[in-house]
């Protein structure tokens, strides 16, 4: 890895983020490969920018101001043609104004549909989604909600999924 | 992210991540990686970098096409046009998350952070009420 990942951190987020990388331990990794060619593929995008629209429950910021060892473990479903006009992002760890001031930085819809017209990929997703970053309790992100987004995937036909941490 | 990632990989649809922590993501155990040197908060790269942003997700939705099994890793070659002491500087502004805030009030609570012993909500509970 020639990447230093830590680059861009303040030293206190770089001492924590290394302590994390060193406690994992080595797990059996799933691999589906790809059933057909990238441009016959539908795609969805994942964001953990805490991505919500306007007209759909905010993320709970009050909660994690309550109990700072929290993060709110839901998703929000966005849907294709959203913009940074219809949302918030509420991910309390990043500068959310880049995503705020284009939506693309997050979770490039945009990027995705001219990527179709280009013919790199068939199609995007009718729907895409997002989850908060920094959740220290992961059970009920992977029990719960990540199932819940792999199903609605599955009903919209996904082919493939991209994820953008924040 | 990771762990999604995992679990959609595991329900049968192929997935790729994108990270700006490489080191952090591979080592939760994920299919295909591609390592960005893009500062948190614009994995994408900067506000209205059409043709940029587009770059890198094209370069991210390939290795869902090269990888041939699982721990695929690239990286990416693009290069973040500011320093990270002026990235730093542009968010200075922003209150920090509420963990920093508790942290600086009781540093003790540090060794929690880095060990992932999180407490639970009770026991939080009474650490904040305690002086």
């Amino acid at each position: 890895m020639t990447i230093d990942s830590y680059r861009f951190l303040d030293f206190a987020s770089r001492q924590i983020m290394k302590a994390w990388a060193a406690r994992e331990t080595r797990k059996e990794i799933p691999f589906t490969p790809l059933a057909k060619p990238l441009r016959e593929c539908t795609v969805a995008l994942v964001s953990t920018a805490g991505v919500a629209r306007n007209d759909d429950l905010p993320f709970d910021q009050e909660g994690e101001r309550r109990n700072p060892w929290w993060g709110d473990p839901s998703f929000r479903m966005i849907p294709l043609g959203t913009t940074e006009k219809d949302v918030k992002l509420y991910h309390m760890h990043i500068d959310t104004r880049f995503g705020e001031s284009d939506l693309d930085v997050v979770l490039p819809m945009r990027r995705l549909t001219e990527l179709a017209c280009e013919g790199v990929i068939r199609r995007p997703a009718p729907t895409h989604y997002s989850v908060m970053g920094y959740i220290l309790d992961p059970t009920e992100l992977v029990e719960k909600t990540a199932p819940a987004i792999a199903a609605q995937m599955h009903h919209e036909s996904v082919d493939a999924a991209a994820l953008f941490p924040a | 992210m990771g762990l999604v990632q995992r679990v959609l990989e595991t329900s049968g649809i192929p997935s790729v991540t994108l990270s700006m922590i490489p080191d952090l993501t591979r080592v939760v155990g994920v299919p295909r990686l591609a390592g960005i040197s893009y500062p948190m908060g614009q994995p994408l790269g900067s506000p209205h970098d059409v043709d940029g942003q587009r770059a890198v997700l094209r370069a991210t939705l390939e290795l869902l096409t090269t990888a041939t099994g699982p721990d695929a890793y690239i990286e990416l070659p693009f290069k973040w046009p500011d320093s990270p002491a002026r990235v730093r500087n542009a968010s200075k502004d922003l209150p920090p998350p509420p963990i920093v805030d508790l942290l600086k009030k009781k540093p003790w609570l540090t060794i929690k952070l880095y060990s992932g012993h999180i407490p639970h909500v009770e026991e939080n509970t009474q650490l904040e009420q305690s002086p």
